[in-house]
């Protein structure tokens, strides 16, 4: 029987390691691949934003709204409804104009219709047939090997975006072949129906701060939205506000401090409900001691 | 002596085996993964894409200096430069026409900004 080299074996094991060691080491250390070709879910949160920004400016433009889901899948957000809304409050927070804002609402409010307003992919008619969802469909191909550079099939110039070398590609299923008209510009979606005031609630709560005015608003899907604006007036005095600038306390809270004697009108800047005769209530601790309460509001999209 | 010398060489066989394999494994099989990525980094037609955009809500606001700051972000070039590259991206990849001209009118329109600046 014979004896296993175990001496020749390690001799040779050693240096094998410590080589596949150093050519990680300078592969992924020294001298990574040089980035130059990048996708945009692979950008910074900050570029994101700027990326999604001008989305929403494009889609103001032109509405074109399958362009614009196409060209924000691309950032890989797993709800680009909430994205979006998110991204609006951090604008309206930091103090950018109100019209980019807006944008970013307002392309997020059209997903979300669209959302709803398209029928889920999957799912029945009446008869109990299949239904096609006139969805645009993304393949994607990362791990393929890039095909040629040829010049791109010639595409509808609805189609959202061209690529080459191309690990994306987007392809409309329902417009195959047909060029479609290029939309002409339209102005910026607006929330649609006005809302209504469903809620007007006395909060008497001792930890809140006195004369709390706190205002929800919610769409229709009762989703709250980000970035509306709220005109609040009263005798001698107006001022506005706007919901998503807490976003602790949830994308379509606002609130106002009223102060005491005061009756306010209340009403969202594009369009709703006037809440007339607003003013802070009187409350009372357990211990019988008198504090300033509050009102809590709730519009919404019928 | 033969011996130990071809042990030696086997030794460096397996040294020089073993970095090649990392060298693979490190820039082929599994590349660093990149994140937080400045867009200058995107792939041409995701640029090209980005100037499109600006292109389209440019038409529409019909703000050059907004149009700038928003090409910006690609750095190092002029914004008229960085609309310029994706108008030549767009010629040469098939864009459409309709896309094409809407590049080319925000070429020009930062082209006559730059020169007021």
């Amino acid at each position: 029987m014979r004896r296993i080299p175990w001496d020749i074996l390690l001799a040779l094991l050693v240096p094998f390691l410590l080589g596949l060691g150093l050519g990680l080491v300078y592969s992924w250390v020294i001298s990574p691949l040089h980035v130059l070709d990048a996708e945009p879910v692979a950008l910074r949160v900050d570029f994101k934003d700027q990326y999604r920004s001008v989305i929403a400016a494009a889609y103001a433009a032109t509405g074109n709204l399958p362009r614009a889901q196409a060209r924000l899948s691309l950032l890989g957000d797993t709800d680009s409804i909430e994205a979006l809304n998110a991204q609006a409050q951090r604008m309206l927070a930091s103090g950018e104009q109100f019209e980019h804002a807006d944008q970013v609402v307002a392309l997020a409010l059209a997903l979300d219709e669209n959302k709803r307003s398209t029928p889920q992919s999957g799912s029945v008619d009446n008869n109990g047939a299949p239904v096609s969802t006139p969805t645009v469909e993304f393949v994607n191909n990362i791990d393929a090997e890039p095909t040629s550079t040829a010049t791109p099939p010639s595409l509808p110039s609805d189609v959202p975006i061209i690529l080459t070398e191309t690990p994306q590609t987007i392809e409309p299923q329902s417009t195959v072949n047909e060029p479609t008209p290029r939309p002409t510009n339209t102005p910026v979606p607006t929330l649609g129906a006005p809302f209504t005031l469903t809620g007007q609630e006395t909060i008497c709560d001792s930890n809140l701060p006195d004369g709390l005015l706190q205002v929800l608003v919610l769409n229709s899907n009762r989703r709250q939205l980000a970035g509306v604006e709220i005109v609040i007036t009263w005798d001698g005095g107006k001022e506005q506000f706007f919901t998503g600038l807490k976003p602790e306390l949830g994308n379509g809270y606002a609130d106002f401090i009223m102060t005491t004697d005061t009756t306010y009108t209340i009403q969202l800047a594009r369009g709703s409900d006037v809440a007339l005769g607003i003013t802070a209530p009187t409350c009372q601790t357990s211990s019988g001691e008198a504090f300033l309460g509050g009102i809590k509001l709730t519009f919404q999209q019928p | 002596m033969t011996t130990n010398r071809s042990l030696w060489v086997f030794i460096i066989l397996a040294l020089i085996t073993g970095i090649g394999l990392g060298l693979a494994y490190g820039w082929v099989i599994d590349p660093v993964d990149y994140f937080d990525l400045t867009p200058d980094t995107l792939r041409a037609d995701y640029k090209a894409d980005y100037v499109l955009m600006t292109a389209e809500a440019y038409r529409f606001e019909q703000d050059p200096g907004l149009a700038a700051r928003r090409l910006a972000i690609f750095g190092t070039k002029s914004p008229s430069a960085i609309a310029a590259d994706g108008l030549d991206y767009a010629r040469t990849n098939g864009f459409s026409d309709t896309d094409i001209a809407l590049i080319q009118e925000l070429v020009t329109a930062l082209q006559a900004w730059s020169g007021i600046q």
